[in-house]
């Protein structure tokens, strides 16, 4: 006979087996890891070599519409110790520039860059000449090169709604710009860097900016999308103190863990989930250690002097995760998920792929020799 | 000095001397004997042009007695007194200045980070808001003589940011070398002969460009203010939109006129209640030719400088936000001279001549890094663009239309540079 006890257990249970036929199931692409320690150098070249290890960029990307979500997190206003904001937290230009080259020369029909400015909802072209990007070069970089602000309605006339698939962790469907669905093929350009909440961001964490501040930031507007927002995300999705927009679906449980360090994880987890990307590229040349930008107590410079590609965002996540110097399966409370749930297990668990580094063919240069320790109290 | 663009000494008391200012006469070099409040002071003044030096700088905030009893004398008096005590109706002084000013740079909080604007970009401590006033008051040369902080370390690039910080308001740096500079300048360390002559080299650049003096603030925004409203603290309204780039013209409440306001297309009037009917009617007039007016509520203005402090109070940081939110609301994006981007870590001013024809751009670098890949979209259809570095040849910038008129790139600024339009 089943006590009330065995009943819970086996509920309990349920989920979990579940999560780990899901996560058994994750698939494991290969990883392009490469060395390469300026910006000034051939990143064309390298980039084309290591996709050429991937099977090739044009078997992804020919005649289609590739949409590139860089990483411009924080004001471009904020710098680190006045240096540019490519060699600390920012994309840079020249990655981004060669990445469109490339695409180009592969056969994309258009390359659309994509972020939500920070505190804005203005032309992402501004943003990017605030940031120092050259804007009128990258136009040229290719034949059709547009660019996006997505932190609000944007060019679009409408927001679409994706929702997560198995219902979500935290909100069961996002209302995005439209760039997240106008597009073929999805590209995360993410920057190697430490994140005081989540451990790491890397190709799914950057995503995180696919959301709308006009819908999920402070200043969203209580029943619809405020297209003029001027604030970050902090209230909505990492402590929950208020919900989206009422225009949005709102979150599945009003009274579950408010700890950043619960939700956001599971919030990028579903987000990699319900908008999958197709092509992870991870810009570790020059970056910064011990937070994901300056306004991050104890942050350095660092030089991992390493790119990091692949087709499936968790793996190349582990990969990188690896280089960073850590255990892609460490559980919470070991670093750098120390304040944490490990965003890589839980997107695994989704299905979306596998975080077991031995499961993944690393190629190009071996992770052993491409690890660069980011905790500067561990071992070399 | 022989090589610098330096033709005037404020001497101390203890450097006084017949024969140093006879040296100096020679070289064609001023000498003025500074002069600081006390009961001799009047004895004191007195005493410089005895030794055959040019004149008095009275430092400092002196008994009216004082003022008369040199201006009976008809020595060559400067007045360098607090903000607070500034005369700005005073025809007959040559120049107008403060000994008070900011050191300008970066703000940097205790734990190391950068402070923060209203507007988001880094807080930048600077005279420029002050002097760009007086600058609009008055057309007399205008000195600022602030010193630099005691017992700190100062880096060459400090006094080029103090310069330029001058400098692109129209206005004079008094140069004040920190103890140890001066002691290994006059030792001849060769790393400090080598930073004195960066100095020189950008003094000299402004010097050698004298023409910019003469231009006027070109932009499409007003700034209705006074002394009486905050125009004489640092760090103020006119401060916070000049660290958005916003080119702004400020026109004291005296110089009111339809004349000053006939390119204006925004204006903000920080103290209505200031205002003589006249100059109410100016404004109105401003509004009915279709010009946008943010007339402030109570409570928009700041007191005189008082105390020795000459920025804002901690309390008033608050309120600062809530004009910026104001502010930022009228002005958009809209392009109301020039859009600069990636210029966070800069100042700049817009400046021109009468018919817009010509207008030089100014740019201060507030950090120790050079600043990259700058880009400006100016108003206006402009042909030719040419930027000037100190101690570097003109270069010749290609020009681009942008949607708001001409488009400009910058590869690289140092410290100070400005781009010329015509």
């Amino acid at each position: 006979m089943m006590t009330r006890r065995d009943l819970m257990k086996a509920i309990a249970a349920a989920p979990l087996a579940a999560d780990l036929a899901r996560a058994e199931r994750s698939t494991a692409a290969p990883v392009s890891v490469a060395k390469c320690d300026s910006y000034d150098g051939d990143l064309t070249g390298m980039l084309s070599t290591m996709f050429d290890q991937l099977g090739g960029l044009g078997r992804l990307v020919k005649n289609k519409t590739v949409t590139i979500k860089v990483n411009l997190t924080g004001s471009p206003a904020l710098k680190f110790q006045g240096k540019p904001l490519g060699l600390t937290h920012y994309t840079h230009p020249k990655m981004a520039a060669a990445m469109a080259y490339l695409l180009e020369r592969s056969g994309a029909r258009r390359v659309r860059f994509v972020e939500s400015a920070w505190a804005t909802g203005g032309p992402l072209e501004e943003y990017l000449l605030d940031a120092g990007w050259n804007v009128r070069l990258l136009f040229g970089a290719a034949k059709t090169v547009e660019f996006e602000n997505t932190n609000a309605l944007g060019n679009g006339k409408r927001y679409v709604r994706l929702k997560v698939p198995g219902g979500g962790q935290i909100f069961p469907a996002f209302d995005l710009n439209h760039s997240y669905e106008d597009t073929d093929v999805f590209m995360s350009m993410a920057k190697l860097k430490n994140h005081a909440t989540c451990g790491v961001t890397l190709s799914m964490k950057n995503c995180f900016g696919i959301t709308p501040a006009s819908i999920y930031g402070d200043d969203a507007g209580m029943e619809g999308p405020n297209e003029n927002p001027t604030k970050g995300r902090g209230n909505v999705c990492h402590f929950g103190k208020r919900g989206p927009s009422k225009s949005a679906v709102q979150e599945l449980d009003a009274n579950s863990n408010r700890d950043s360090g619960y939700r956001m994880p599971r919030i990028v987890s579903d987000l990699a989930s319900m908008r999958p990307i197709d092509i992870a590229l991870i810009d570790g040349l020059e970056t910064m250690a011990g937070g994901e930008g300056p306004w991050i107590r104890g942050v350095r410079t660092v030089k991992p002097g390493v790119l990091i590609a692949g087709t499936n965002a968790v793996n190349t996540d582990t990969v990188a995760t690896a280089v960073m110097g850590y255990d892609p399966r460490a559980d919470r409370g070991t670093a750098p998920f120390t304040m944490c749930d490990n965003t890589l297990k839980l997107a695994e668990a989704l299905g979306v792929g596998s975080a077991d580094l031995k499961k993944i063919e690393v190629r190009g240069v071996p992770v052993k020799d491409a690890v660069f320790r980011f905790n500067a109290n561990s071992p070399a | 000095m022989a090589q610098t663009p330096i033709n005037c000494l404020l001497l101390e008391r203890a450097n006084w001397s017949a024969d140093f200012a006879k040296s100096a006469t020679a070289r064609g070099i001023v000498t003025l004997g500074v002069v600081h409040p006390g009961p001799d002071a009047i004895d004191q003044a007195r005493k410089p042009t005895t030794l055959g030096m040019s004149g008095v700088v009275l430092e400092g905030d002196f008994d009216p007695k004082v003022r008369a009893a040199l201006a009976d004398s008809k020595i060559l008096t400067v007045e360098l007194p607090s903000r607070a005590n500034m005369r700005f109706d005073d025809a007959n002084r040559p120049v107008i200045g403060s000994y008070q000013g900011l050191w300008p740079g970066i703000q940097v909080e205790e734990n190391g980070a950068t402070k923060s604007a209203p507007s988001g970009a880094p807080w930048i401590d600077t005279n420029t808001g002050f002097l760009r006033f007086v600058r609009s008051y008055t057309a007399k040369p205008v000195w600022i003589a602030n010193q630099p902080p005691a017992k700190t370390v100062i880096m060459v690039n400090r006094y080029l940011q103090s310069i330029g910080d001058a400098a692109i308001a129209g206005a004079h740096w008094v140069i004040a070398l920190d103890d140890d500079f001066s002691r290994r300048l006059l030792s001849r360390q060769p790393q400090a002969l080598a930073d004195w002559k960066r100095i020189a080299t950008t003094l000299s650049y402004y010097e050698s460009h004298n023409d910019w003096k003469s231009m006027t603030p070109h932009g499409q925004l007003a700034l209705v203010e006074d002394v009486g409203s905050g125009a004489l603290l640092s760090g103020g309204i006119l401060d916070m939109i000049a660290v958005k780039h916003t080119p702004v013209q400020p026109v004291p409440n005296p110089k009111l006129s339809d004349a000053e306001m006939k390119n204006a297309k925004m204006a903000v009037d920080v103290d209505p209640s200031s205002l003589t009917p006249p100059q109410k009617d100016v404004l109105r007039n401003f509004t009915r030719a279709g010009g946008t007016l943010l007339s402030a509520p109570p409570g928009w203005t700041f007191p005189m400088p008082q105390n020795g402090e000459i920025t804002l109070g901690k309390d008033d940081f608050k309120k600062l936000d809530e004009i910026w939110k104001e502010v930022n609301g009228m002005m958009g994006r809209t392009n109301l001279g020039a859009r600069l981007f990636n210029v966070s870590s800069m100042l700049s001013n817009l400046v021109g001549t009468p018919d817009g024809k010509r207008l030089a751009l100014h740019l201060v670098n507030y950090t120790d890094f050079p600043v990259e890949s700058i880009t400006a979209h100016v108003l206006g259809n402009y042909t030719h663009a040419r930027l000037y570095a100190p101690g570097a040849e003109p270069k010749d910038l290609p020009v681009y239309k942008v949607e708001e008129g001409t488009g400009v790139d910058i590869d690289k600024v140092d410290v100070v540079a400005t781009v010329v339009l015509e």
